[in-house]
């Protein structure tokens, strides 16, 4: 890697120093190890004196422990990591405030011996394990005493995610709805949807009106059939067309006006309803290949030679019938979410607004940047898929059925509309109501929301009218917008919890079947619950869960915002060749990290349908890959954008999630690894450890560095030469080790165990230089002849040298560990809130079942969601009486 | 008096009170001619990403294509990157060394983030804080008929870490920002569209009477929750309260004649294909929502770190065909474009300013009665979140003293915050606290 001519690495290592509060030796909240449930049971180690309980130990044991081993960095002199030992009272039974906490993060570092630091005065075996014995045993009669005050909200607001996705499975029409709300707060390694990010303000209910609004004139039509828009656009296969293809074919480089390529102008649509889109469409194939990913796009004029213009997907082909064998193709969706092209400004004054519908070859095998000299050249599209369009037609509202299904659904054909109209909105309400806040509505709500009705109706000049803006406020009442919570005479805990179960493994309101059993009082029982829950995980809607899940959970998100370095990794990038915007990435259409991020999701989604251990995410004998990703990665044999299982070779470099382009590349700068990055990636999101930022006090890398820091080649001797601060060393001793051997993968989440010399640039390929991949390949040998240094000593474990030592190493070592923290994770997520540490030994119960099941992915949630935490998830707080 | 930097029990204890200000007998319509001589106090912060060029010279003293003209403290004399502000440069005070605390842990493309806030993101908070602006309107935002006026070049409110405006009402409050000049005229100065004032009114009647069964409906639920929930929920009746207000001051201003503005040099069609033309045509419409009394408190993020992906982030290219983004000048800092860049940024400022002081107010003009923050969130090159550069104009009349660069480097350092009192105290938003703040600065006070 050229680290000389990129100051990145050393920039962000600033940044990762200079974050935060705190530092040095607490820095860490680790898991619970393997042994400490069994240990804990007895009141001392089985060779060791046990400590009396309580005060009286503190006093004899405990304290003058504490002053042997730990007092001289954490008492009244100094105070490491913010952590004073001296101040404890040891009365655990009264749980002064914060002391609980400090009590179990003393608890954790004893159990990883993080604690007192390897080159400090080491108490024996027995001392360690006879005073951890005696804060366990504190703590669990702490936790058994407290009452049942509850000290936390359940109650938030839904998030964005589950907002959007409550209005489809509510209205029954998918509209793009969050677009104009504020955005969600995030904060990397947590979720969100809990009460501490999910506020409420007057702009986000204002905006909660008006997307109510939006929706609502969607889902509730005006009487009377309205004006159908169609549209027909036919491409013929000869005649004159841009770069070589003809009028009707559609390559991947294809741009051609007039063709196909350039896609169709739509004139005029209905402001809401759905549209249907037809195709004729086939595919050809040059020998060796089964089909053709054709997608389709509509929105506004994309221009990539500018790079602007907007589009929402409308759907995608995989093509293999041949020209002789034409077929017609059918596509769905509402109007309303696809972006309008705003006409242009002339001296005859504003043009109308159009729709462009956009065909899209999106055949990649990983080597688009190869064959492109420039725009013109379109020679190796013709060796690759091809699509011929032949015709498209558009046709918006679909009539089929008039009124449409979410009409009747809220507003039903009855006779009792004109023989009793109160009654009739009564009706209304009351069953949209009850499903809107996801229990039944409580007569005083009804009639609340038929007063509103009545007060409305002289304003309106139709039922339809006065209803949307009635159902818009039910939409921004509070038991709408927040999580259901059962409240005395509203809400049974039984709604309470099929909301949550729901909202878990759906990011949604509950379905009929859902509510009858909470109607039924059926969901007290836990094998009721988990036939619900095996249901529901089987369910497509549980696919939003896992991407919702997995994205927060492993914070990959990032990865798209990195900006990838093209002079190192010029083949990254589909970019475009020549004009304007050289090497400038081309734009609207999926790219090779969108694809990372499916990859990572896909993964985590097929080891929950597989029921695979959770100790796959750590190294795993399959990867979750499609055609261009696999090229990326080096793997051959897989073709087409459809990601499936491909089983890997016992010594492959891929497996589990730690060698995922979307964890390697969201966790480098783009030219380079970044063991730091990577380390806080692997103790966060898979060790489950809370890494503190960096202190705002402590030096910057190159400052500690000094002048040396420009001779240094490597990352990892920059980090030696840091560490040679004490104040630094107390952190990154403890860090750095972790990332060290992920340096065998590159910025672009290859495996590459060796690299360039320093300052050596790496070329395209070049059909001339290199007649073929193969030879490119061998260009690429002769560049990368350093072999990157991936040794490092674990933090109280064994030297590991690279990846598959350090998997090795977890999986052997820290198993117990893995399979807490996916059970942390899960369990966060799905209560909505914070553990504590009072939630400790539920953790721990949880984890000794996940045991009998070998960590099974889908095991581990139901078993979460049979808990008792997870029926009724409220925190207690010590009676202070 | 306690901080105004608010925590969530604040918010809606505090806050609340703020937002219930008796405004019936204070809105200037209602004060008339008496008050006509007290012209309105006002304020703007500007935003420009990735920091500035402000490279080390040999000898220490300030490159000529700085963005700051001087190095050290003592009078300004203006350099080439600075030369656009010389026809308000008796109005300038440029400062340097000041920043959030609360930003350090929030990395290079985000202390933007808390820029107007100064929430300790580092530390305690999670979801950023009330941004000054927003505490002033709270003070003093019934007196006009938008209590403040929130844009940004790419609208939205951004997220975590990626904040897209600089305005926030309170912890998890981000107020969206309105990039399409078009729809922000005609929110100013044709609120009502195609209705007329009766409609309007009949229908804020009605709204008036919905929001009160919705609040009655709150109630209900609220009486039957726990003690921990029905605290969280305090928020949700601080918004509807919030939009009843909102709802009760639209009304009263349809009593008031929409002021009448000439549209004649305003380019409402202006896009990012024509940076200079769009962020003039924005800071126009800042200028003429001051110049009206539509509103005295705004913030405009001309840019953010996160413009990457459109065409905000490529201004420099459009404008001079750098080649690359404009976050690729702050990496690598190149002389000749970075002087390019700061200039076109500067011009872009010195014209609203100018604006502002071409503008007779009284025997003074409007730019002494407005005080206008600018800077970034970042120093030189792009990844530090220390020392931001921090120019400050106008308020002449509201306290403030210019003509000079105060460096507040190394042991001088003191809080961003303190400038941020300073600010609201000048626009009669009383505050002895702001976030981190240890006092006033007292160095540019008059």
């Amino acid at each position: 890697m050229n680290y000389a001519s990129n100051h990145q690495p050393i920039r962000n290592l600033t940044r990762i120093l200079i974050h935060g509060i705190l530092a040095s030796l607490w820095m860490i909240q680790v898991a619970l190890a393997e042994d400490v449930s069994v240990k804990s049971k007895t009141s001392g180690s089985p060779d060791g004196p046990a400590i009396p309980a309580g005060e009286a130990g503190h006093r004899s044991h405990i304290k003058p422990f504490f002053e042997t081993y730990c007092i001289q960095c954490h008492g009244p002199d100094k105070s490491k990591g913010k952590i004073t030992l001296h101040t404890l009272d040891g009365d655990l039974a009264a749980g002064a405030d914060g002391e609980m906490e400090r009590w179990e993060k003393i608890l954790e570092v004893m159990d990883l011996e993080e604690m007192p630091p390897e080159d400090e005065k080491q108490p024996t075996a027995a001392e360690r394990e006879a005073v951890k014995a005696w804060i366990d045993e504190g703590m669990r009669d702490h936790v058994a005493k407290a009452s049942d005050v509850k000290s936390a909200p359940l109650a938030r607001r839904l998030t964005n995610f589950e907002y959007q996705n409550t209005m489809r499975d509510l209205l029954g029409i998918d509209l793009e709805l969050i677009k104009d709300l504020p955005q969600d707060p995030a904060k990397p390694y947590h979720f969100n949807n809990s009460a501490e990010f999910m506020l409420l303000g007057p702009e986000q209910l204002d905006r909660y009106l008006k997307t109510a609004r939006r929706a609502l004139a969607s889902a509730i039509v005006d009487p009377g059939k309205p004006k159908v828009h169609r549209q027909q656009w036919t491409f013929g296969s000869e005649g004159p067309a841009f770069a070589s293809a003809k009028p009707d074919e559609l390559g991947i480089y294809s741009n051609g006006r007039g063709s196909i390529a350039s896609g169709v102008v739509v004139d005029s649509w209905p402001e809401t309803g759905d549209y249907r889109i037809r195709i004729k469409a086939a595919a050809i194939l040059p020998p060796g290949f089964k089909e053709v990913p054709l997608r389709i796009v509509m929105g506004s004029h994309l221009r990539s030679d500018a790079g602007t213009g907007d589009y929402a997907p409308v759907g995608m082909l995989h093509l293999s019938n041949t020209v002789d064998d034409m077929r017609e193709f059918e596509f769905r969706g509402r109007i309303e979410n696809h972006p309008i092209h705003v006409g242009q400004v002339t001296a005859k004054g504003q043009l109308p607004p159009k729709r462009y519908i956009y065909p899209q070859n999106l055949f990649d095998n990983g080597q688009l940047n190869d064959h492109r000299r420039n725009h013109l050249d379109t020679s190796w599209q013709n060796s690759v898929p091809r699509a011929v369009v032949r015709t498209i037609e558009f046709e918006a509202p679909v009539i089929d059925v008039w009124p449409p299904a979410h009409h009747t659904r809220i507003l039903p054909e009855s006779s009792l509309r004109s023989a009793d109209p109160d009654e009739y909105i009564r009706g209304v309400l009351e069953r949209f109501i009850s499903r809107a806040f996801r229990r039944p509505a409580s007569q005083d709500e009804r009639e609340r929301f038929f007063k509103i009705y009545k007060m409305l109706e002289p304003s309106f000049d139709t039922l339809e009218e006065t209803m949307r803006e009635t159902l818009a406020m039910v939409l921004t009442s509070p038991q709408f917008l927040y999580h259901t919570v059962a409240a005395d005479g509203l809400t049974t805990p039984g709604y309470e919890l099929a909301s949550r179960l729901s909202y878990f493994l759906w990011g949604s309101l509950p379905d009929d079947e859902l509510l009858a059993l909470a109607a039924g009082k059926k969901l007290d029982d836990p094998a009721v619950i988990e036939a619900q829950a095996r249901r529901m995980l089987a369910d497509d809607r549980a696919r939003d869960f896992v991407r919702n899940f997995t994205t927060q959970w492993l914070s990959i998100e990032k990865t798209k915002a990195v900006n990838i370095n093209r002079q190192l990794f010029p083949r990254f990038l589909f970019t475009v060749p020549n004009g304007e915007r050289f090497d400038q990435e081309e734009l609207f259409r999926p790219t090779i990290r969108d694809y990372m991020m499916d990859e990572t999701v896909g993964f985590i989604g097929e080891l929950i349908r597989r029921n695979a251990s959770v100790l796959n995410i750590v190294d795993s004998d399959f990867a979750w890959l499609n055609e261009p990703l696999a090229a990326h990665y080096g793997i051959k044999g897989v073709q087409g954008l459809e990601f499936r299982a491909v089983p890997l070779a016992p010594d492959s470099p891929l497996g589990g999630l730690p060698t995922q382009g979307s964890v390697l590349v969201g966790n480098g700068t783009g030219s380079a690894p970044h063991p730091i990055y990577r380390a806080v990636w692997l103790r966060e999101a898979i060790l489950g450890d809370e890494v503190a930022p960096p202190p705002a006090e402590v030096p910057a890398l190159s400052d500690t560095a000094g002048e040396e820091v420009n001779n240094a080649t490597t990352i990892k001797e920059m980090l030696r030469i840091h560490r040679t601060v004490e104040s630094c060393n107390d952190c990154h001793a403890r860090l750095d080790p972790w990332g060290i051997p992920f340096e065998e993968y590159n910025a672009i989440g290859q495996f590459q165990p060796k690299i360039p010399k320093n300052g050596a640039s790496v070329r395209k390929f070049s059909e001339s230089i290199d007649r073929n991949l193969d030879g490119y390949s061998e260009y690429l040998k002769t560049v990368n002849t350093l072999p990157v240094d991936s040794v490092a000593r674990v933090p109280n474990g064994p030297e590991v040298s690279g990846m598959r030592d350090l998997k090795e190493y977890l999986l052997k070592d820290r198993k117990e560990d893995l399979a807490e923290n996916a059970i942390r994770r899960l369990l966060t997520y799905s209560i909505g809130r914070a553990l504590t540490y009072q939630d400790r030994y539920t953790v721990e119960e949880l984890l000794e079942q996940s045991e009998k099941t070998e960590h099974r992915f889908q095991d581990m949630i139901l078993t979460i969601c049979r808990s008792e935490i997870f029926r009724t998830p409220i925190t207690t707080t010590k009676n202070q009486q | 008096m306690k901080s105004h930097h608010m925590n969530r029990r604040d918010v809606l204890r505090g806050g609340g009170i703020a937002l219930a200000l008796p405004f019936l007998n204070s809105m200037s319509w209602a004060t008339g001619a008496a008050a006509a001589k007290q012209y309105p106090k006002r304020m703007l912060i500007s935003y420009i990403a990735y920091g500035v060029f402000d490279p080390n010279t040999p000898d220490g003293t300030s490159h000529e294509w700085s963005w700051y003209p001087r190095h050290d403290s003592g009078p300004i004399t203006l350099n080439k990157a600075s030369a656009p502000f010389e026809p308000v440069k008796d109005s300038l005070t440029y400062l340097r060394g000041l920043d959030h605390a609360g930003g350090y842990g929030l990395g290079g493309h985000s202390s933007g983030d808390v820029f107007s806030t100064g929430a300790d993101m580092s530390g305690l908070e999670k979801t950023n804080n009330i941004s000054i602006d927003q505490l002033a309107a709270k003070f003093n935002g019934h007196h006009t008929r938008y209590a403040s006026l929130v844009l940004g070049s790419e609208g939205g409110t951004g997220s975590y870490g990626m904040s897209k405006t600089l305005s926030h009402s309170g912890p998890g409050q981000p107020i969206p920002a309105l990039e399409k000049p078009q729809e922000i005229f005609n929110r100013l100065f044709r609120p009502y569209a195609n209705h007329t004032v009766e409609d309007v009114r009949a229908r804020l009647k009605r709204e008036a009477s919905v929001l009160d069964i919705m609040m009655e409906n709150y109630k209900t639920l609220h009486g039957k929750l726990g003690a921990e929930d029905r605290q969280k929920m305090d928020e949700y009746l601080e918004s509807v309260r919030a939009i009843e207000q909102r709802v009760e001051r639209t009304s009263k201003w349809t009593h008031e004649e929409l002021p009448k503005i000439d549209t004649k040099g305003l380019n409402l069609e202006a896009s990012y294909h024509q940076p200079t033309e769009y962020i003039r045509c924005m800071y126009d419409l800042i200028y003429l929502a001051f110049q009206t009394d539509s509103t005295r408190f705004a913030t405009f993020l001309t840019e953010s770190e996160h413009s990457v992906g459109n065409l905000v982030g490529n201004f420099a290219n459009v404008l001079f065909n750098y080649t690359g983004a404009t976050h690729d000048i702050a990496h690598k800092r190149p002389e000749a474009a970075s002087g390019q860049w700061e200039t076109w940024r500067a011009e872009q400022h010195a014209y609203f300013l100018k604006r502002l002081k071409d503008t007779p107010e009284g025997d003074g003009n409007m730019l002494d009665n407005t005080v206008v923050l600018w800077g970034s969130a970042h120093p030189h090159g792009s990844h530090g979140t220390k020392d931001y550069p921090i120019q400050i104009a106008g308020g002449k009349r509201l306290g403030f003293k210019h003509g000079n660069l105060h460096n507040f480097e190394g042991d001088r350092k003191k809080p961003l915050s303190n400038l941020f009192v300073s600010m609201l105290n000048a626009v009669d938003a009383p505050v002895e606290k702001f976030a981190d703040s240890t006092g006033e600065l007292t160095e540019i006070l008059a």
